[in-house]
């Protein structure tokens, strides 16, 4: 049979452009789908990464045990580094209060976090600071340091001076002078400005203090970060403001999952588009099949099998899908590799890493959509009675 | 050349509509002789097409046997009677049936992919079935870009491309008009007196008939009565039993 090949091809060849704009749509059908569960894909998959190099850092995160909306007192730093007093398994304490924020006049909101500035350093190495940053930062009150998307979106440069309403107390505009953009830190997103900066304009206006959102605890070792996460809270067992810790993997997943399950809900929207593609490639299939109906008769008076008649709709249909697999993966692919669209400063897109694995999988997924709607019309084909329905064309 | 004779006996044929049970066939008897060239007429409903269907193994007799030269096929199963038809049995339909996408020569082609032969065996099978049917001209063109008597002469060519034993010609001349009728008609007789080939042709037109060897007239699924053309004499025995 493999001398048959060209025929057989050419007859698959013309029956997919038979009808050029069915055939178009349904590869369009499927390629839609197919790009949105790609770029759901790689948005999970960034969250996955964000999440293992948050796993990488060996920090453990100190909240308020009954929520993390409760502050906890700042006093709990001294006592945690007292559970190691040389620091070798216990690096560094760093409190954290949220401030959020946004510009005088400008409803964008920011994120940014009010840090122990003494600590920041050694308990986020991943910013990769340069000396000149870090010593502007521990030499001035008001230094920020703000994510480069941020900066990109908002205009700002080093040495900029800014203000930002604060989304929590005191509520009242609070300037800053940025002294990083933070071009080597992973996140871009986040602002970072001194603690100990805001705790004074708290005072001011009389607004309470003293206080911090969590505290970021950087271990020596992974064996360390088991013990500390045990004996944190065993420390404040029974006090007035008992503590929940955890590694910072598992906090940042319970942190992103409550406010809004994204990875599970892009999953499901990803699963429901290609329930779509699996519906539309079926009606298109069952279409084909029945605007043929006499050909396969004819085809099986001629000889040709069942087997012919389910592997003719079988390769129309998975061919047909391919090329939607192929278009819907390739498209995110090189648009997030190779064009300049990851400079639009939305956080999102900037962070989104197209992986081929991704792409092998979802063209993987557009074949499986071929198979699938293709069943049931190559189902009636093996099935079709070759009398019947010669008997209704006659 | 290849031909072989075909025996019914006692055919029974019964459908299923809604439960109902329809006998279209009952207890048919029927010898068809090696070369012979019969005609079945009958009023519609009187079982033609259903008998042409059973000889070509298309569907399978309620009861009693069919024989097509060594072929018992009410003793095959429905894929041995798929590749038997391939090998022994060339179809021709009223309305043709060709591949719309396909060219002349590539429908033509068609059965040979069920074949083990070579690319080149191929094309000269097609060119040969081709020329038979004086089409040799309109090889590359499309069923849409031939007449109607064109897309006819090309399904005979598909239908004896593979050299079957016989021929079922169903209505062949039912949708075409007197002068290419004839020629197709003219086209079976070459067939049948050059080539030897064994033919059983359904139509509800006297004149058709008039180039069979053989008239047969079925009537409620049972055989009517037989008539023989003089204009036309066999020269193999056949007989109604």
């Amino acid at each position: 049979m493999k001398l048959a090949l060209p025929l057989r091809l050419i007859y698959l060849y013309r029956n997919l452009t038979r009808n050029p704009l069915r055939s178009g749509l349904t590869s369009a059908a499927v390629a839609l789908p197919i790009m949105i569960y790609v770029l759901s894909m790689a948005v999970v998959d960034g969250f996955e990464n964000f999440l293992d190099n948050s796993a990488r850092q060996l920090r453990l995160a100190v909240t308020q045990r009954t929520s993390i909306i409760n502050p906890l007192p700042e006093g709990h730093r001294r006592k945690i580094e007292a559970l190691d007093p040389e620091k070798t398994r216990l690096i560094s304490v760093c409190g954290l209060r949220y401030i959020g924020g946004q510009r005088e006049n400008d409803p964008m909101p920011l994120s940014t976090l009010a840090v122990d500035h003494d600590t920041f350093i050694a308990s986020f190495p991943e910013h990769q600071l340069t000396d000149e940053e870090v010593d502007a930062w521990l030499r001035n009150k008001q230094a920020i340091m703000v994510g480069r998307g941020t900066a990109r979106e908002m205009g700002w440069k080093v040495g900029d001076r800014i203000t930002i309403f604060p989304s929590v107390p005191p509520y009242k505009l609070i300037e800053f002078q940025i002294v990083s953009t933070l071009e080597n830190a992973q996140d871009f997103v986040t602002n970072w400005c001194r603690r100990d900066y805001l705790e004074e304009e708290l005072k001011k206006y009389g607004a309470p203090s003293g206080n911090v959102t969590f505290f970021f605890v950087k271990c020596a070792s992974r064996e360390d970060l088991d013990h500390f996460r045990g004996a944190i809270d065993a420390q404040f067992a029974g006090s007035l403001d008992e503590t929940r810790t955890l590694d910072e993997k598992t906090f940042m997943n319970e942190f992103v999952t409550q406010q809004f399950n994204l990875p599970r809900n892009l999953t499901i929207l990803a699963a429901l588009t290609v329930f779509v593609a699996v519906m539309a490639a079926t009606n298109t299939m069952s279409m084909n099949f029945r605007d043929r109906t006499n050909e396969v008769a004819t085809l099986k008076s001629l000889g040709f099998g069942s087997a012919f008649a389910f592997s003719l709709i079988q390769t129309e249909s998975l061919l047909l899908c391919a090329v939607g697999g192929l278009v819907g993966a390739s498209v995110p692919f090189v648009l997030f590799t190779y064009t300049p669209i990851r400079n639009i400063t939305i956080p999102l897109i900037q962070t989104l890493e197209i992986a081929p694995s991704t792409c092998i999988k979802a063209v993987g997924m557009a074949l499986l959509i071929g198979i699938v709607a293709a069943l049931w019309p190559a189902w009636l084909a093996v099935r079709m009675k070759v009398v019947s329905a010669l008997r209704s064309l006659e | 050349m290849s031909t072989v004779d075909i025996e019914l006996r006692k055919v029974r044929k019964v459908y299923f509509k809604d439960r109902l049970e329809i006998p279209v066939l009952e207890g048919l008897d029927l010898t068809i002789a090696a070369g012979e060239f019969v005609v079945l007429m009958g009023p519609s409903g009187s079982g033609k097409s259903t008998l042409l269907h059973l000889i070509g193994g298309l569907d399978s007799a309620t009861g009693g046997s069919v024989r097509v030269g060594d072929a018992h096929l009410e003793k095959m199963s429905e894929r041995e009677r798929t590749a038997w038809r391939s090998r022994h049995v060339g179809f021709i339909f009223q309305m043709y049936h060709l591949v719309p996408v396909l060219t002349a020569a590539q429908n033509v082609e068609l059965p040979l992919l069920l074949f083990s032969m070579s690319s080149s065996q191929r094309k000269e099978r097609v060119r040969t079935a081709l020329e038979v049917v004086g089409l040799s001209d309109r090889a590359d063109h499309r069923p849409n870009q031939l007449s109607g008597g064109q897309e006819q002469r090309v399904a005979i060519a598909r239908a004896i491309v593979t050299d079957p034993d016989v021929i079922l010609a169903d209505e062949p001349t039912g949708d075409l008009d007197a002068k290419t009728s004839e020629e197709i008609l003219e086209l079976l007789n070459l067939l049948n007196s050059e080539f030897g080939k064994t033919i059983l042709m359904v139509t509800h037109d006297p004149r058709a008939a008039s180039h069979g060897q053989r008239t047969v007239h079925l009537d409620k699924g049972v055989l009517d009565r037989e008539e023989l053309n003089p204009a036309r004499p066999r020269g193999a025995a056949a007989m109604v039993s």
